[in-house]
């Protein structure tokens, strides 16, 4: 830590003498050097230089505070200078910012960003083979504090690219995993090595009421129970360990079990625990556990937290609050009752068949009710912040390319800019204890910034830019394309055959991708029942790679996960099928959709 | 100071709740203290303040006509599961640890149905698929909050439930292929639990007086199960056969343990002199039978031949459904069994109270007690009988003039439909092995359909 603030804040040295200086630099031209030496062996063009010149911009210094006409140099990964009046380096990259917005890069408070998901598991979800499913070992049982974000980060991963492209320069990563899943720690989200991008780790102690299936703990009541249970016994054995380690004389020797000994710091109130706690049951849940064993907390992920705004601000708890809204249906959507009520046919057969639109006052009553409860969801944050409460946000489920369509429907219902951009920045920064290196724009902190063409949270604003520990991320061409051409034709549209293998079983149908309106659509039909079309929601292509899901109705209803990475004319990928497992599909292209 | 900050806003709310009202001219039958014909009850604080003839309304109080209708302490439900998120932790034979008061769900729709058949207070039990399941919660149902800490009935003791025969064999002997997989491994798993208490108790006591100097592992299941020697927690066990209830008794009687009841009890009526020698209490059904193969031996009978054999007996629903007229269920005692008024609705009042410790608040009207208040047009005994108004702690929570379709307290913003029926098409069945069919069904087990089947009949 002291290791990487001094290298980290090279102005605290300039009392030192001159020789430190020239020691330093050369300290960083050959870390230069050494870099592109790496940059060598990859693909990408090396750059030119790592020094940026950012000239005549709006600076976004911290929330509420913009200066026009600015430049900021950019050096070795830090912002090395920002004023008014500066001349670039010589060796600098200039990069023409006019009119440009710059703001620090911000903070993800919250995710598993960088975290491989795991491999769906079993064929049909089973449960994990065990000899007793009431005692299971602590791997199965999800109980594995011990793991440290930095051994399973990879800063490869497509997440970590999603999240940057966003904006995120930071973020507060999490193992993925069940009740205990694991430290969580500080990362960059640059594309270096993975331990080249960690900034801190054990951050804090992530808990969560997610469960295995089948195996103790399986339900929130036993994740609880089994907390208290590890909670007390690891304040009992560091107690023990103390005592043994000044005189062990008749004195049973430590159990030295590395999953409570990886829970001192939260009982030594030295880190703090994530409570994931999304509703509002779980925030109860979070805020008892809190008072009943006294541990720090950062509730974590709340979308639904405003019930106890009292007791949060009281007890000074911090907050992070999810950026994954509740979906508003459109205006236009909802005139459409036979499209919608067509799309509700398919999940229960018994509804009735879709005819003229007809006066339903349960369905207008409880509309009305919706829209009053999504309003609740969408004003949090205004409420929040009219209580003082410094959160941030977390990025744990939200979409990245939905971040800044629901900060600004946050703003719309009651949050002001300032206070947004202070939970993506300075608020997370205090938080997670990095004030003096992220947060703001200032000399001397990790050049982690997102530069936009117009202000980040008006209507039109795209991102140009993100510089993550100095290097550039140019968005400039992804960003031009929607506005050029926006009806353009869509990639991988047209009918596609698909193929799934399951065990015992091979189910065959038809898939129709269209673009409409700069908007993917996604009809399923099935071979076996060919007169039922499925529609797919939350349909996203990104590159060759199409996700997309459908409800089904087996019984009850199950949700179909589909994701096809295309290659020309055929393509394979996996469907997940509710909890029974992934499946492998395949397909190929076989015409023009219907119009 | 932490700690003060939370109690206070725990209890804050509470203190919300409680009400002044006055209620005129009903005939308010007591339970406890005889019928009594054109009589006010006055409410002061959420606590019956004075129940006479022609009380002067106080200034302020709100006063509902009872004229023509009649008063009875709300109805008491001693087994039942809603207003949980999880019921169910079936995957070891003893999870004494694990409590339902954390899966407290105040949003649950059922509350509000169960007012509507002038139930205020609920038993949130633990299932019945391990011979020691976990702790339940004695809930006041306080609709329209969505703080959990809101239902719980403060100074209510600490309960917890057993089960014997065939559920816990089907989960983890059948299911499993661990013990328990017959009666005897049932008996077996009990006196195992006891004892493994009994040892940790003595190893904490050693470590406390400082003949060992190394503290022992900490273990919640075993703190609990010690809680229950101790006597600080009541068991309340799911049992259908006599042999199995004599054997639970006698099985206490080892571990010194003296306070249960009994639910289901389906042969209670051939052993009711037995569990009036042991002091237990019995909890039924008016009559559920032939569900399952241990519960073929059953009678109408039973709580009349329980209650004259001197058994404190209460009749319950286990059921979402059933528990919106408990007062039919104990009316049937009055065809099978010729008990009185006063007998048959203390099954639903006062002896439930008294089976979960709470008979001091609640389970009759007597001043001093909280105002948790049913009124009836009709005799709540009578066929004809249709509830008005529920109030808990003096507080209506259910009108009858006043109940809009939708009860909903929080609307999922990604719910599709416009009513519970439909949302809820699908979703799985209540009851004691709420939360198990999915684990059966993945095992592939030749037994599933019998237990869907069983499942289906909520206990």
């Amino acid at each position: 830590m002291s290791q990487i603030q001094s290298f980290y804040y090279p102005q605290k040295r300039q009392i030192e003498t001159r020789k430190f200086t020239i020691v330093c630099f050369i300290a960083l031209f050959l870390i230069g050097i050494n870099s592109v030496l790496k940059a060598q062996n990859s693909d990408a063009p090396k750059p030119l230089s790592s020094v940026y010149f950012l000239q005549n911009c709006f600076v976004v210094k911290q929330p509420g505070m913009i200066l026009p006409a600015q430049n900021v140099i950019i050096k070795d990964g830090f912002i090395s200078d920002v004023g008014p009046i500066l001349k670039a380096p010589f060796n600098a990259q200039i990069i023409k910012a006019d009119s440009m917005y710059v703001y620090a890069g911000f903070i993800d408070g919250y995710s598993s960003a960088g975290i491989p998901k795991p491999e769906a598991r079993g064929e049909r979800g089973e449960r994990p083979k065990v000899q007793d499913p009431g005692n299971p070992p602590n791997d199965i049982a999800g109980i594995t504090p011990q793991i440290q974000a930095s051994d399973v980060y990879k800063s490869s991963d497509k997440s970590v690219n999603d999240l940057r492209g966003a904006g995120f320069g930071i973020s507060n990563v999490s193992p993925r995993g069940l009740m205990l899943p694991g430290q969580t720690g500080l990362f960059l989200l640059g594309d270096a090595e993975n331990d080249k991008m960690k900034l801190k780790s054990g951050t804090g102690q992530t808990f969560q009421l997610e469960t295995n299936r089948g195996v103790y703990p399986s339900t929130s009541i036993a994740v609880m129970a089994k907390f208290r249970d590890l909670y007390k016994n690891a304040s009992i054995a560091g107690i023990h360990e103390e005592k043994y380690k000044l005189n062990p004389t008749g004195l049973a020797r430590p159990d030295y079990s590395k999953e409570l000994m990886s829970l001192y710091p939260v009982t030594t109130k030295k880190i703090p625990v994530f409570f994931v706690a999304p509703k509002t049951k779980d925030v109860h849940k979070a805020l008892s556990m809190k008072d009943e064993l006294g541990f720090d907390m950062v509730l974590t992920e709340v979308k639904q937290g405003w019930h106890y705004i009292d007791r949060i601000k009281n007890s000074n708890i911090p907050v992070l609050l999810s950026l994954e809204l509740p979906e508003e249906e459109k205006a236009e959507a909802k005139k459409e009752g036979d499209k919608s009520e067509k799309k509700d046919s398919m999940l229960t057969k018994e509804v009735k068949k879709p005819e003229k639109k007809e006066v339903n006052p349960e369905q207008d009553l409880f509309d009305k009710k919706k829209d009053a409860s999504i309003k609740e969801y969408l004003s949090q944050a205004g409420v929040f912040e009219k209580q003082g409460i410094k959160f941030g946000f977390s990025c744990l489920n939200v979409k990245p390319a939905d971040i800044r369509k629901n900060l600004r429907r946050l703003i719309e219902n009651g949050l002001s800019e300032d206070f947004a951009l202070a939970a993506l920045t300075t608020h997370p920064a205090q938080m997670l204890g990095i004030s003096q290196m992220a947060g703001t724009i200032e000399k001397g902190k990790i050049a982690n910034l997102v530069i936009t063409d117009k202000p980040y949270f008006s209507e039109k604003a795209a991102i140009k830019y993100v510089f993550v520990d100095g290097k550039k991320y140019d968005y400039t061409e992804i960003t031009k394309k929607p506005d050029s051409k926006p009806s353009e034709a869509g990639k991988h549209v047209g009918v596609w055959s698909y193929t799934v293998e399951t065990p015992g079983s091979t189910q065959k149908g038809k898939i129709t991708i269209k673009k409409t309106d700069g908007e993917y659509k996604v009809v399923v039909i099935d071979d076996a029942n060919p007169n039922r079309e499925d529609t797919a929601s939350d349909v996203s292509m990104d590159g060759n790679s199409l996700t997309f899901n459908i409800t089904i109705n087996l019984g009850q209803s199950v949700r179909v996960d589909f994701d096809l990475k295309f290659e020309d004319k055929s393509y394979n990928g996996s469907v997940l099928v509710g909890q029974m497992g992934s499946f492998p599909i395949k397909g190929d292209y076989e015409g023009d959709p219907k119009i | 100071m932490n700690r003060y900050r939370f109690l206070l806003f725990s209890f804050l709310p509470l203190m919300v709740h409680g009400q002044n009202v006055l209620i005129k001219n009903g005939t308010v039958l007591t339970v406890t203290q005889g019928t009594r014909e054109n009589t006010d009850v006055l409410v002061t604080n959420g606590k019956i303040a004075r129940i006479d003839k022609n009380i002067a309304t106080p200034q302020g109080v709100n006063v509902i006509d009872a004229t023509g209708l009649y008063v009875m302490p709300g109805i008491i439900d001693c087994h039942s599961h809603i207003a949980l998120d999880v019921v169910n932790e079936a995957t070891s034979p003893v999870t004494a640890e694990v409590n339902v008061g954390d899966a407290l769900d105040p949003l649950d729709v059922s509350i509000y149905r169960a007012l509507a058949g002038g139930v205020t207070a609920t038993h949130a039990m633990h299932g019945s698929a391990n011979a020691i399941g976990g702790q339940c919660e004695t809930l006041k149902l306080r609709y329209g909050t969505v703080n959990p800490d809101d239902l719980r009935m403060q100074g209510a003791p600490r309960t917890i439930k057993f089960a014997l025969g065939e559920n816990p064999i089907r989960v983890h002997g059948e299911g499993n292929k661990i013990s328990p997989n017959s009666r005897m491994g049932v008996e077996q798993v009990f006196r195992n639990a006891f004892s493994e208490a009994q040892l940790y108790m003595k190893d904490w006591d050693d470590y406390k007086k400082g003949i060992t100097k190394s503290s022992p592992a900490y273990n919640l299941r075993n703190e609990t199960i010690a809680d229950i020697i101790k006597g600080n927690i009541l068991i309340h066990c799911h049992s259908y056969r006599a042999d199995e209830i004599l054997m639970l008794m006698r099985v206490l009687k080892d571990f010194g343990v003296k306070k249960i009841t009994f639910q289901h009890v389906n042969e209670g009526f051939k052993v009711a002199p037995e569990l009036a020698a042991f002091g237990a209490t019995a909890s039924v059904f008016a009559d559920w039978w032939a569900y399952k193969f241990e519960v073929y031996y059953s009678t109408a009978y039973n709580a009349a031949i329980l209650t004259k054999n001197g058994v404190v007996t209460s009749i319950n629903s286990d059921s979402e459904e059933l528990i919106r007229h408990l007062y039919h269920e104990a009316a049937k005692t009055q065809k099978y069994g010729n008990l009185t008024d006063d007998q048959a609705l203390a099954l639903i009042t006062i002896n439930p109270a008294k089976q979960l410790g709470i008979d001091k608040m609640v389970g009759s009207l007597e001043v001093g007690k909280d105002a948790d208040i049913a009124i009836f047009k009709g005799h709540p005994l009578s066929v004809y009988a249709v509830p008005q108004k529920t109030l808990v702690d003096g507080q209506v929570r259910f009108d009858i003039m006043k109940d809009p379709d939708d009860m909903r307290v929080d609307i999922n913003p990604a719910e599709k439909y416009a009513s519970f029926y439909e949302s809820n098409v699908n979703s799985e069945e209540d009851g004691c092995l709420r939360g198990i069919s999915e684990t059966l069904l993945q095992e592939g087990n030749s037994n599933y359909l019998r237990f869907k089947y069983s499942q289906n009949q909520d206990h």
